[in-house]
């Protein structure tokens, strides 16, 4: 192979020129015969190709896991939300710092209830804390903004406007109190090392969301994707605070003193909070461009620029040519799916297109993959050699998803409930738990989408939103929607051959249009009867059956009479029946007398034929005594029944 | 279909064959001398196109039709009707809608109530029922695998139709009902095209067939003639009627050394014919305890000379005192069938007709022969009384 793989890629790919990677076979001359060959073996292509596409047709509708999971991963990248960051406003707070003492608290909390917990004036409920140092710390960091993600403006505008989101400023350093010291960004989940009627005096202040909501949405650098940076000063108010743990999430009581209009102890803190939003799909200047008006040494360079562009090598003509074509947002040549990653491309090639080999290459200007066909596999995994593919026919059939999803959906709350139900907790502070599900979605994700990376923290959300996207058919169909529609090739990788028209569904409508006649009668057939379950494909006309069985004996000219009609009731019981292995033998003896016991008692030398072939039977092993003699009994049962009715 | 010449050319060398005859057993040969016990005159000639006509007959279903006949050629059945002083009258032309087909044949059949039908079929293989009385398609009979080379009408029950198709079969349908009742093929079947067929005329359960197999086989229906009662009152769909193989024929008979290409029976014995220049009569006789073997007795010989290319068919009247049969350079020569020996009624010929003639149809009295030609004309010849 000339190229090298991804493990020594890592070393070497620097000396490597980039022409030498999107080359279109400048470099290898060939005769026209060679031309010719070579054409024919890149029509290895075709097959897998054309495999693929009925295939991915097939799972519109029921995606993979793994597509399920990439779809999920470029939903969530492209989902609209607010990044701020809050710090103190440096030339504000330079005087205030001598007295204003670090660390500062900073939490996003909501308004649980003031009623709830009487003797608090306010309860909030936050899931993650930021401190805020200006000294260099025990970890040698020092922490001078606190990040938070909120969900998109609009959204944020409705949840700001009941008031009871805010960002929560304390500090505890103003008071000496016993709460000193307590760290309230390791107060987690479940940890009960902090006592929950411990409390303490501090500083805190508050900026309702719902203020800094409509300054957001007056600016106009958020909405044109700028960053918006607004000052606010804050008043800090001593309170008594107290922090308990509700089940999963944590919440602060501030009771505020009775004496707290007479309080002398408030300061201002100047907050500088920027927001930025993100998710909405960056645009890059190339977007636009055409490819005439490029040059097409050029074009290459830019078409490398783009962070999701993906050059696929096809090795053909034993990896002696190649051709080349990109995609964009890491989409999959064969089946269009964008794979939201490198990585997400590098486990659904190998895993849905098998029938390729798949090299793949990394380096700072580039992302490139090898494709060559594995030529020693897929000529028994395909179709037959010579067999138009689009002739064949494949069935897929698969039950509505409706049904499942619901189960599904059925299985996840059943999961959620326990949860809540297990918790020691009286009845309104579930109510409170549930009311307070938006919140914790929201601050679940704090600073962890960078790195799309579940933690621990945030399972929940992530299960939730996870199972968001496998419930919604709505999501699932547009997904999948998006896999058809909307071709992420690029002008240039259109002309290629290796599409291939999806004839699948053509076919179908084909098949369900033409006449089917009847293999016997070749009489054309309603579609009815072709789709009913009866076949007679194989069936034996018993009528023609017998008829000639009984030409053949007429044949025979040693045999009486008795014997010849013996032989054929004989023949034409074994045949209906399908006595095939000599373990039948018993039962169908049994069976026979009684099918024929009345003709047999009737004709006594047609009897007498039957017990000389029984015997003969017993002769070569194949009658047990005990089941001749139950013939016999029978046949003496039907010979009594015949003089009975006889005399009467 | 290459119509025009055999597999091998014959001659008279080959033309003695298997049938053993004992000494004053020989077959008689008719005299080739015109008895002029009848003269016929042409009186019309119609010209329907340039494409050969393969088939004309006239109807003897239908007693107020008898002076209709129906011809066929190319894709094309017309119905004339032949009146007084050598006129004749085009009632109805059906075409068919596929232009590449080519009808070899055509029957007069009739409904259940008597209602006539046409019966058509060629090189598609599909089998085309007309009602002639409301000029409507009845019917289309899909089944056979090749074309079909002729299609007869049983006339005890005008209902029932038999075809004889290249594809080495021969069917029995039902016209009213749209059922393939039986299916004439098999083991013991034809090994190449059937090429002609007829049903006896007083055994309902009897056809003769014969073909490019060289041979002539008599099938029985009588153990199916369940199926065919069965037919009548058929309402299911068609394709779900238990259609029957007859795989066996009662009777194979080797009297030609050639393509067979025309066979009707004259009572229990049967007139066929190969490219050997002559019709045969001969005897069947069948072994009572072994069915399927038997021998033939040839008995009378008519000869027709020029006849030896094949698809040549004769026709009978309604009687079958004589037989009328075209020639390869268009001379008509007319038999009188029953008398012993052979005696030649009349040999037609004029100076305009030179084409093949693949087809007579002599009237109900055999008063009127018309031939059909391969260069698409209608020839009407008529009886002159010999006063």
């Amino acid at each position: 192979m000339p190229g090298i793989p991804l493990v020594a890629r890592e070393t070497s790919s620097y000396s490597r020129s980039t022409d030498q990677m999107c080359r279109e076979d400048s470099r290898v001359h060939l005769s026209a015969e060679e031309e010719i060959a070579a054409e024919e073996s890149l029509s290895v292509y075709c097959k897998p190709v054309e495999l693929y596409n009925i295939l991915q047709r097939r799972a519109v509708r029921n995606p993979l896991f793994l597509q399920r999971c990439l779809s999920y991963q470029i939903q969530e990248k492209r989902r609209r939300r607010i990044q701020i960051t809050i710090s103190l406003s440096g030339a504000v707070n330079e005087g205030l710092q001598a007295q204003f003492p670090f660390p500062l608290y900073i939490l996003l909390g909501r308004l649980v209830s003031d009623a709830a917990v009487a003797e608090y004036s306010a309860v909030y409920r936050f899931s993650r804390a930021c401190i805020l140092t200006n000294f260099t710390g025990v970890e040698g960091s020092t922490q001078v903004q606190a990040n938070f993600i909120l969900p998109e403006i609009n959204k944020l505008a409705l949840k700001a406007k009941s008031g009871s989101l805010a960002i929560l400023l304390i500090n505890f350093a103003g008071n000496q109190n016993s709460l000193r010291g307590t760290d309230l960004t390791k107060a987690r989940l479940g940890v009960t090392s902090i006592p929950s009627n411990e409390g303490g005096y501090c500083l805190w202040g508050k900026i309702p969301l719902e203020s800094l909501c409509m300054s957001w949405e007056k600016s106009p650098c958020l909405s044109l994707g700028q960053r918006a940076e607004f000052t606010y000063p804050v008043d800090m108010q001593s309170c008594f605070l107290k922090l308990s743990c509700l089940n999963k999430d944590k919440c602060v009581s501030i009771q505020m003193p009775f004496n707290s209009g007479t309080s002398n102890t408030t300061q201002q803190v100047h907050i500088t909070i920027s927001a930025e939003e993100f998710g909405v799909k960056d645009k890059s200047p190339y977007d636009s461009y055409t490819c005439s008006d490029i040059s097409s040494s050029s074009l290459s360079r830019i078409i490398r620029l783009r962070a999701g562009n993906v050059v696929f090598n096809y090795r053909y003509y034993n990896n002696k040519l190649q051709r080349t074509e990109v995609t964009e947002d890491f989409s999959c040549p064969f089946c269009l799916v964008k794979c939201a990653s490198f990585k997400g491309l590098r486990y659904h090639l190998p895993s849905s297109h098998d029938l390729f080999n798949f090299e793949f290459w990394v380096t700072e200007e580039y992302q490139a993959v090898n494709v060559s066909v594995k030529t020693d596999i897929w000529r028994s995994e395909v179709v037959a050699d010579g067999v138009d593919p689009k002739q064949q026919t494949f069935f897929f059939w698969s039950k509505r998803r409706r049904h499942r999803r619901m189960k599904n959906l059925g299985q996840h709350s059943k999961h959620v409930q326990p949860l809540v139900l297990e918790s020691n907790l009286p009845p309104e502070a579930c109510q409170l738990l549930d009311g307070g599900n938006d919140l914790q979605s929201v601050s679940i994700g704090v600073g962890e989408f960078a790195q799309n990376v579940p933690s621990t923290f945030n399972v929940e959300g992530v299960a939730n939103a996870g199972a968001q996207s496998y419930t919604d058919p709505e999501c699932v169909q547009s997904v999948s929607g998006n896999n058809l529609a909307a071709p992420a090739m690029l002008q240039f990788a259109k002309t290629r051959k290796l599409s291939v028209e999806r004839s699948d569904p053509r076919n179908r409508t084909l098949l369900q249009k033409r006449q089917f006649f009847h293999s016997h009668r070749a009489q054309p057939m309603a579609w009815e009867q072709v789709t009913s379950d009866r076949d007679s494909e194989d069936e034996v006309d018993d009528d023609v059956a017998d008829l000639e069985d009984r030409r053949m004996l007429d044949d025979f000219v040693d045999v009486t009479k008795d014997e010849k009609q013996m032989m054929h009731m004989w023949n034409s019981f074994v045949r209906k029946q399908r006595v095939l292995a000599d373990g039948h033998i018993p039962w169908a003896c049994e069976a026979f007398t009684k099918l024929h016991g009345d003709a047999l008692v009737q004709a006594p030398a047609l009897a007498w034929c039957w017990r000389l072939f029984m015997i003969k039977l017993w002769n070569h092993g194949l009658l047990d005594a005990r089941t001749m003699n139950n013939c016999n009994v029978l046949l003496e049962q039907y010979q009594k029944q015949d003089c009975d009715q006889m005399r009467s | 279909m290459d119509k025009q010449a055999s597999g091998d050319t014959v001659t008279g060398a080959n033309v003695r064959r298997m049938a053993r005859t004992a000494i004053g057993c020989e077959p008689l040969v008719g005299s080739q001398t015109p008895s002029k016990k009848r003269d016929y005159r042409v009186t019309n000639k119609l010209q329907e196109g340039k494409r050969p006509l393969y088939a004309v007959v006239f109807n003897f279903i239908d007693s107020r039709y008898f002076n209709v006949f129906a011809t066929v050629g190319g894709n094309r059945v017309t119905v004339y009707q032949c009146l007084e002083g050598g006129v004749i009258a085009a009632l109805q032309s059906y075409v068919d809608e596929d232009k590449d087909e080519s009808f070899y044949t055509v029957s007069w059949a009739c409904n259940v109530d008597g209602t006539p039908f046409l019966v058509a079929g060629g090189i598609n293989g599909i089998i085309r029922v007309i009602d002639v009385s409301n000029e409507k398609l009845h019917k289309s009979f899909v089944g056979h695998g090749d074309s079909i080379n002729e299609i007869r009408t049983q006339p005890l029950k005008p209902s029932l139709v038999v075809s004889a198709s290249k594809d080495e079969s021969v069917r029995l349908w039902n016209v009213h009902t749209g059922i393939c009742i039986l299916i004439f093929a098999g083991a013991g079947g034809h090994r190449n095209e059937v090429l002609s067929v007829d049903f006896h005329p007083s055994d309902i359960y009897r056809i003769a067939s014969c073909g490019m197999d060289n041979t002539v086989k008599i099938w029985s229906m009588k153990e199916f003639w369940t199926y065919v009662e069965k037919s009548f009152t058929w309402t299911d769909l068609p394709s779900k009627f238990p259609t029957k193989y007859v795989q066996f024929p009662v009777f194979i008979a080797s009297v030609h050394s050639n393509y067979v290409d025309c066979n009707r029976w004259l009572g229990d014995f049967i007139l066929s014919k190969s490219v050997d220049n002559e019709i045969v009569l001969w005897e069947p006789k069948m072994k009572e305890q072994s069915p399927g073997e038997g021998t033939a007795d040839i008995l009378q010989k008519y000869p027709v000379p020029e006849c030896d290319i094949w698809f040549i068919k004769f026709s009978c009247d309604f009687h079958y005192n004589a037989a009328a049969i075209g020639n390869r350079e268009g001379k008509i020569y007319v038999w009188e069938l029953q008398s012993s020996p052979p005696t030649l009624i009349a040999r037609l010929s004029h100076a305009h007709s030179r084409s093949p003639i693949r087809q007579t149809a002599m009237s109900f009295d055999g008063s009127t022969i018309l031939s059909c030609c391969e260069d698409g004309a209608i020839w009407r010849w008529d009886a002159v009384s010999t006063s």
